[in-house]
């Protein structure tokens, strides 16, 4: 929450590729804000990250006035940047101040990159069973802008800003919204209003018991309540995200709409084993699921069967049908004969068989045969988009890849080579299925998601029909945009 | 309370608010407790009130009946401000009584010779009804010693003393009608045969006889149901036992139906009052009632002019204190009304709402002295942006009060041009549902009266004398807290099961997870002392009984215990807790919930097995430890169902 992080200059000889690339280092990381192609988070103390792709962040974001926990949000063609002046730890004064100043730009070498003065929108005393920091914003759906802000100290506090200024609209009173928790955030879905806040207790490493929860109001006053009713006011949450394996004190959340059904949430987690114990920027796929938030998971590597939500069909080679040798049918068994394990169809039973240059897909009823068989691995160095690393997709035991083809066409290569064609970018969608994007398709433009930094319409993986995959445009309303991922 | 006050620094703040708050006067004049019956006397320059004490029966709060065990005195040299000088005499104290018998009933206390008698109806220990004893004291404040033996040939209630100006002193009280005798000076024994005084008076039900002499004339003063319950009637007579001459109502009977009235009459600073009570701190049960004073005016020729009671009761308010406008002179139209501001706490007292433009309230004599205000602070609550006009005489000015949907003090700056005595005025102009709970022309208005302030009184009050309930969501509000034990810890982490239940398992205080508890007051060791408060929230801030007594709030441990009262046993119940940071509780003796780690306050986050509460007393401990957090807890009860357990009384007794 207060701990000024200063970004160290790490050399690591091996780093998961499933975490965030870069020099992610940060605590309290702003909501992530797009701004000409880049991606931005501000963070406790002054500066923040950047990402020209969303994947590998790099310090170098510029924000005046220091203090704690800031928050940015777009509005119009501006940004506007709250943070807060103190902030004091656990033992120290709980006197805060929050603070909101626009720029026309995030990006510091922009000629009109320059902050406005920075206006107070809230103050707590000393005294008073509230802290004025770790503030966040809402644009909500009428239009109104909503400021949260407070710790663990008291109350977390709501108020209205006008979204013109910046300022707090005369005469607005705080509400009183939650208890007993900091780093909140709200946000708008589908007529709720969410309070995501931070529970447990910050900066202390791999101890750090920080862990985000969320509670939900149809009037953004409040109550805020969990999913067995109880207020925020009282304690309640449901929760979002805690650790992870190798991953500690789960905080800050921020929300990020990517386009319709494909939304991302930041945090951060405060002590990464695998860095050192460095507090890390991290970016999840966001769900939906009856109306609550949940954090996805970065497909970790590992084979999969690769099943098309239209008719559950398995991604396969097309590839002759081999019967499996082995046993007999059931009614040439005799009852009392002794029980044997048979083998199932391996590669080496069929592979010889297979065409050696380029192979088509196709899809077909899951039959456990190895040309339906798949490991997705995230592949080093190759760059990624918002919160993802590029994946390459073989089938299990060879380096025959999936690769996209001339004419939007699908097709496998005999060894991935590392062609940007053989690079899937895989997002999580809110409902828990998975977008599947080659990184470029020959012979067409380079490849961006709409939403993405560059606002190019995509193609991805799609059920052409029940057997055909091809590439087409993504439709969240459709079934043949989406797949599971199933380890097998 | 008082002794506490004297004694630790949090309760010096606490004095502080009440002190101000107290300058305010109005009805209900006692505003921490019910009172009833009161007879107010002269010693000293002072007034002293002697009233009942309702309480809700401790032995059986379903029982809805008059329930009295004890009696306070409270002084006041201005009518408004009174000092509670605590318990001057209980049941078990009178020789004769029944120590169980909660039938200590209207009292009277007349002083002869720097001897301070006190009389009070009482049941015997033996036989059936009433009979009135005497207790004295060398101080009206006590403390009083009752004499053995109630007054010989007396079988009654309401005893009031006349020393008239013949010499001799007169004794009256209600039973078979009112009567009345000459006795003797230390009220040991009666010096003539009792007379009936009702004889000519109209007919119905008469008690509470209260007589006074005023310019060579006697007047029986008492209560009369003529219709439904009861009004205040007087007769006159020249003699002190009568025949006295009925010569109408004092006081109408009461809209609201709270079915008995009983009063007094007293001169004080050449000004004539009336005490009288009303049920306003419990609508919903007329035997809880309060004492209320209003103004009593004379006819030349000696009759009196009826009394209608008022919220605004008697006295000035100073303009730089919290003036109450719930407590009225007067209300605009239809628009305008109070309700209590927390109807689970009737004496956190009431707000007045504005319902309409054109509502306004009127609350008279504040004073202004010889400064005009140069500020306004409001504590409100509305839904909607308002704007009210206030007016003070030929001053006024307009006010905007911006929507909040909680309760605010705003204060703003006020040129109103006003001195002296003034009629404060306040209607709506614009805006709808406006809830004043005060305003105060007071110009250290935003520190006194922030919303931001933490003093103790906004988290917890000292515990009422009346047995406490759980409130509505089941949650145990009266505890009692001993001073925390410094025990620093930088991190909760700290907090194993194994290690919590090795530090509260040390012992700390004698009498730890006894079955007899402290009393508020105690002194647990050398430097800590037990508290016993009722919580204004659901859950209990330790926090800030912490901060409100030392500077040093983190890294403690706390003790609380609580005593839950049930009539009949209660199977299958289980405690629900909830507490930053962690906690060990104990029910009866034995281990129930154990709370490890780093809490937040969480609503029902732990649970203990499925216990019985058992018919009568079950007491109640628990321990929380912190580290960094803003310490607290939350406790109740919750049935099979999950259902909050709300049938049982809460003491610390």
């Amino acid at each position: 929450m207060k701990k000024i992080l200063l970004a160290g200059f790490l050399t690591l000889a091996f780093l998961p590729a499933i975490a965030q690339v870069g020099a992610p280092y940060i605590h309290d990381p702003s909501t992530i804000a797009e701004c000409d192609g880049k991606y931005y988070t501000f963070g406790t103390g002054g500066g923040g990250l950047i990402s020209a792709d969303g994947w590998v962040w790099e310090n170098g974001a510029v924000r005046p006035g220091r203090g704690a926990a800031p928050d940015v949000i777009k509005i119009g063609d501006r940004y506007l940047v709250g943070y807060s002046s103190t902030g004091g730890g656990f033992n120290g004064p709980h006197a805060g101040t929050i603070l909101t100043m626009w720029n026309k730009t995030l990006d510091p070498n922009a000629p009109d990159f320059a902050y406005s003065e920075p206006v107070e929108v809230a103050r707590t005393l000393e005294d008073e069973d509230c802290d004025a920091i770790d503030v966040s914003f809402l644009l909500g759906p009428d239009g109104r802008l909503f400021c949260t802000y407070g710790t663990y100290f008291g109350f977390i506090r709501l108020i209205e800003l006008d979204p013109v200024t910046g300022a707090r609209l005369t005469g607005n009173q705080p509400v009183d919204i939650a208890i007993d928790c900091e780093a909140t955030a709200l946000i708008y879905r589908d007529g709720w209003y969410y309070l995501l806040a931070t529970h447990g207790t910050c900066c202390d490493g791999v101890n750090s018991t920080y862990n985000i929860v969320v509670g939900r109001s149809r009037n953004v006053t409040g109550p805020y309540l969990d999913n067995i009713g109880r207020d925020m006011l009282r304690g309640g949450g449901k929760m979002v995200i805690a650790a992870q394996e190798r991953l500690f004190g789960a905080g800050h959340f921020g929300r990020f709409v990517v386009e319709e059904g494909v939304e991302k949430m930041s945090l951060h987690f405060e002590a990464d084993l695998d860095r050192s114990g460095f507090s890390v920027l991290a970016i999840r796929p966001l769900l939906w699921r009856d109306g609550w938030p949940e954090a996805g998971e970065l497909v970790a590597d590992g084979n999969y069967k690769i099943l098309s939500r239209r008719r559950g069909y398995s991604l396969e080679l097309a590839v002759d049908f081999v019967r499996a040798q082995g046993g007999k049918p059931f009614w040439q068994i005799k009852q009392g004969e002794p029980l044997m394990v048979l083998e199932g169809q391996k590669l080496a039973d069929v592979a010889d068989g297979w065409p050696k240059g380029t192979i088509p897909v196709r899809m077909a009823d899951y039959m456990a045969r190895p040309h339906q068989k798949w490991t997705i691995e995230a592949v080093p160095d190759a760059g990624g988009y918002l919160g993802g690393p590029y994946y390459k997709i073989v089938i299990e035991g060879t380096g025959r890849a999936l690769a996209a083809a001339e004419g939007a066409r699908l097709e496998t290569v005999p060894a991935f080579t590392g062609a940007s064609r053989e690079l899937w970018r895989i997002d999580q969608l809110t409902d828990g299925t998975y977008r599947i994007m080659p990184k470029e398709i020959p012979g067409q433009p380079p490849v961006k998601a709409k939403g993405d930094a560059g606002n190019d319409e995509a193609l991805c993986l799609v059920s052409v029909a029940d057997s055909t995959p091809g590439l087409g445009r993504f439709d969240f309303s459709s079934d043949n945009c989406k797949w599971d991922l199933k380890l097998h | 309370m008082s002794a506490l006050m004297k004694k630790s620094i949090f309760f010096i703040l606490l004095a502080a608010f009440l002190a101000s708050a107290g300058l305010s006067a109005q009805n209900p004049v006692i505003r921490d407790q019910y009172t009833a019956d009161p007879t107010a006397r002269v010693f000293g320059g002072k007034v002293w009130l002697f009233a009942s004490h309702d309480i809700i029966s401790p032995v059986a709060p379903e029982r809805k009946w008059f329930c009295m065990a004890d009696y306070h005195v409270f002084s006041s040299e201005d009518l408004m401000d009174w000092t509670d000088h605590g318990v001057i005499l209980s049941q078990e104290n009178v020789p004769w009584g029944k120590p169980d018998g909660y039938s200590m009933w209207a009292p009277d206390c007349v002083e002869k010779d720097g001897k301070y008698y006190f009389v009070f109806p009482n049941a015997p220990r033996e036989g059936r009804g009433f009979a009135i004893g005497v207790a004295v004291a060398d101080a009206p404040e006590g403390p009083y010693r009752a004499y053995e033996k109630p007054i010989p040939g007396i079988w009654g209630i309401d005893p009031c003393v006349l020393q008239a100006s013949d010499g001799n002193t007169y004794l009256y009280w209600s039973g078979m009608g009112l009567q009345g005798a000459r006795v003797k000076e230390d009220l040991t024994a009666l010096e003539s045969a009792p007379v009936r005084l009702d004889e000519n008076l109209p007919q119905g039900f008469k008690e509470g006889p209260f007589i006074f002499e005023r310019e060579g004339r006697f007047y029986l003063t008492y209560p009369w149901v003529q219709d439904k319950t009861e009004t205040l009637a007087y007769a006159m007579s020249d003699n002190p036992l009568g025949p006295f001459e009925f010569k109408g109502i004092l006081m109408a009977q009461s809209p609201n139906e709270c079915w008995t009235n009983h009063h007094s009459l007293v001169q004080y600073k050449g000004e004539w009052y009336l005490f009288y009570h009303h049920n306003d701190y419990s609508p919903a049960f007329d035997k809880n009632r309060s004492v209320r004073i209003d103004k009593v005016v004379f006819n030349p020729d000696g009759t009196i002019l009826p009394v209608t009671p008022t919220f605004r009761g008697v006295g000035i308010t100073p303009a730089r204190s919290l003036i109450q406008v719930d407590r009225y002179s007067a209300l605009g139209h239809l628009d305008a009304y109070i309700e209590f501001l927390d109807e689970q706490r009737p004496f956190d007292g009431w707000y007045v709402c504005l319902s309409r433009p054109g509502a306004w309230v009127r609350y008279d004599r504040v004073d202004f002295g010889e400064e005009a205000p140069e500020t306004l602070t409001f504590r409100y609550r509305a839904s909607r942006d308002c704007s009210v006009y206030v007016s003070l005489g030929e001053a006024g000015g307009l006010f905007d009060l911006p929507a909040s949907t909680s309760w605010k003090s705003v204060c703003l700056p006020a040129s109103l041009s006003t001195t002296g005595l003034q009629d404060l005025r306040i209607t709506l102009e614009e805006g709808a549902d406006l809830q004043l709970d005060w305003v105060s022309f007071g110009d250290d208005g935003p520190v006194v009266f922030s919303d931001s302030s933490t003093a103790l009184e906004k988290y917890m009050v000292p515990a009422g004398d009346s047995p406490a309930r759980p409130d509505e969501d089941g949650f145990v509000r009266r505890w009692l807290l001993l001073e925390p034990i410094s025990k620093p810890h930088r991190t909760n982490n700290d907090f194993t099961e194994t290690y919590l239940r090795e530090l509260m398992g040390q012992n700390y205080f004698p009498g730890q997870l006894s079955d007899v508890l402290p009393k508020d007051g105690a002194r647990a060791n050398k430097t800590l002392r037990w508290h016993a408060f009722d919580s204004k929230l659901f859950n209990v801030k330790l926090f800030r009984f912490a901060s409100n007594l030392s500077e040093d709030r983190y890294g403690k441990l706390y003790w609380m215990a609580t005593v839950v009262n049930c009539e009949t046993d209660i199977p299958d119940v289980r405690l629900a807790t909830g507490s930053n940071g962690a906690s060990m509780w104990w029910v009866n003796g034995k281990e129930v919930v154990l709370m490890d780690g780093d809490r937040r306050m969480v609503v029902d986050d732990c649970a203990s097995e499925r216990l019985t509460l058992k018919k009568g007393r079950n007491v109640i401990w628990g321990a929380v430890i912190n580290g960094p957090g803003l310490s607290d807890f939350c406790v109740r009860f919750l049935d099979a169902e999950g259902k909050p357990v709300t049938h049982y009384t809460i003491t610390t007794k």
